[in-house]
């Protein structure tokens, strides 16, 4: 398979941001009580981590390894501050919605953690398809999260009404969350352990 | 040494790029976010009016606004300041005290778009005020007039929510019965808090009269089916009721009370109070300032 190809396919399934490598837990038991919500901050995020990618590539030889965490969180937070000034002129519907969600990404693990082990070290193509292949892993776990939540504690589905009904109310409390985050990763391992043999191991972070 | 310099140098020089980026596109989109701000800001100040969705207000609709500034005089006194549009065209500063009574008028010298921005706003009434008197901005009310009648008001408030201040919007008709209620901005809890944000939620409040006001309450009991469906616009839409059943229903539900959202009594409360004391508060002072416009003679435009 095209190495590009590959990168985004990693990071949507094998290193998938949520369930494999297990960062950026945070916001995804925070905001994911509704796929909407999932979907709005999965976009911002493809937007924040691909840009930032690019920025780190093409400046990587010229950052002095000892001040590159400072440096990379300086560009993280400047592509998101520049998002949020930005987005509400070209699309002020869209802002809207996620004006609340942009602001959060400084902080996630996910963006920094690809820019200190990928993005430092490899050239700007690779770069980006690994930012855009990790920003719609995000996406894909923060939607699959949100639906799951959405559907069992609300009754809903991206604010349509599906069930008439609330099944579960604890799936939208913060502890509903954990709950499916947990049970998915433990699907995926089981998935994995089922095919290669092997006992999957995940890293993490907040 | 030679390191530490380099070092500081290039992060220096990151800090410096990045705020130069910054700086450049803050100037570039500023105007654009101020417009949007302000056409968000009359949107919803004419939804509330039953103007919003692609309904065009009509032509006749005149729309006053009032700012009110508390006024601390050189003596010490405290001041409340009304800035209302005269039917000249100007617009005049109202001094009234504590208790109620007006102090004097004075002449503000400013256009209606100096007064709509707040820098420009508070030099203004600043000028408009004696050596040594401070003026602090507080709110900004609108009084709706059609057709040469009153038509309504429009009031901004601000209450505790569940973590941080929700901020929101009431609209009264002349008889100060509620037309709408918005909530502009808030931050309580996705799902939960934040549904207050609902239609479903925030129209139980509309035709609650004054009276009804006075006494209103937050009952955790599940909301009745039928007076859901004519709350939810969407469900009425999938209901069909016609517009006489709906309005019976309304009036079945008017003197309920507030039912409280499943897993958000706190918000639930804190948007109902919010409301009760935004109405109870605007009308008390809309009293005096009627009293005290009729007292001085001021040509209002209102």
């Amino acid at each position: 398979m095209n190495r590009n190809l590959q990168l985004i396919w990693n990071g949507l399934i094998p290193e998938n941001p949520i369930f494999r490598l297990a960062l950026s837990l945070c916001p995804s038991v925070a905001v994911t009580t509704s796929v909407k919500n999932g979907l709005m901050l999965g976009l911002a995020v493809v937007f924040v981590q691909v840009f930032s990618s690019c920025t780190v590539a093409l400046f990587r030889s010229y950052i002095n390894p000892r001040i590159r965490i400072p440096a990379y969180v300086l560009i993280i937070a400047l592509w998101v501050s520049v998002i949020d000034m930005i987005l509400p002129v070209v699309s002020p519907a869209v802002y809207k919605e996620v004006a609340l969600f942009v602001k959060l990404i400084v902080a996630f693990a996910i963006i920094i953690s690809r820019l200190e082990l990928f993005a430092s070290k490899e050239p700007f193509v690779p770069s980006f398809f690994d930012g855009f292949g990790m920003g719609i892993g995000f996406l894909f776990g923060l939607c699959l999260i949100g639906a799951i939540r959405e559907l069992s504690g609300a009754g809903t589905l991206y604010g349509f009404d599906v069930l008439g009904f609330r099944p579960l109310l604890v799936m939208i409390l913060p502890a509903g969350g954990f709950f499916v985050i947990g049970f998915i990763m433990a699907g995926m391992n089981y998935i994995e352990y089922k095919l290669t043999g092997k006992i999957p191991s995940a890293g993490g972070a907040h | 040494m030679k390191d530490i310099l380099k070092i500081t140098a290039s992060l220096t020089a990151v800090c410096v790029a990045a705020s130069l980026i910054l700086g450049a596109v803050y100037t570039q989109t500023e105007h654009a976010r101020k417009e949007i701000e302000k056409a968000e800001k009359e949107e919803i100040i004419k939804s509330l009016l039953g103007f919003g969705h692609g309904h065009k207000p009509p032509a006749d609709l005149v729309m006053h606004a009032v700012q009110r500034y508390v006024i601390s005089d050189p003596s010490g006194k405290t001041l409340l300041g009304y800035v209302l549009p005269t039917k000249d065209g100007k617009f005049a500063l109202v001094e009234i005290d504590l208790q109620g009574k007006p102090v004097k008028v004075l002449p503000v010298d400013a256009t209606a778009a100096q007064l709509a921005e707040a820098a420009t706003r508070d030099l203004a009434v600043s000028k408009a005020l004696p050596q040594g008197a401070k003026a602090k901005y507080a709110e900004t009310f609108y009084i709706a007039d059609k057709g040469g009648s009153r038509f309504g008001y429009v009031l901004p408030g601000v209450t505790q929510g569940f973590k941080t201040f929700i901020e929101l919007m009431v609209s009264l008709d002349p008889e100060f019965t509620i037309m709408g209620v918005a909530v502009e901005k808030h931050e309580e809890d996705p799902g939960l808090g934040a549904e207050i944000t609902q239609d479903y939620f925030k129209n139980q409040f509309v035709g609650k009269t004054l009276d009804i006001l006075a006494g209103l309450k937050v009952v955790k009991e599940p909301l009745p089916a039928d007076y859901l469906e004519v709350l939810d616009p969407v469900k009425t839409k999938l209901a069909k009721l016609s517009p006489e059943k709906a309005k019976e229903i309304k009036q079945k539900h008017l003197k309920d009370d507030i039912y409280a959202l499943t897993g958000a009594t706190i918000s639930s409360n804190a948007l109902t109070r919010g409301v009760k004391d935004t109405v109870r508060k605007f009308v008390y002072r809309f009293d005096i300032l009627k009293k005290a416009i009729d007292q001085e003679k001021v040509q209002a435009a209102f």
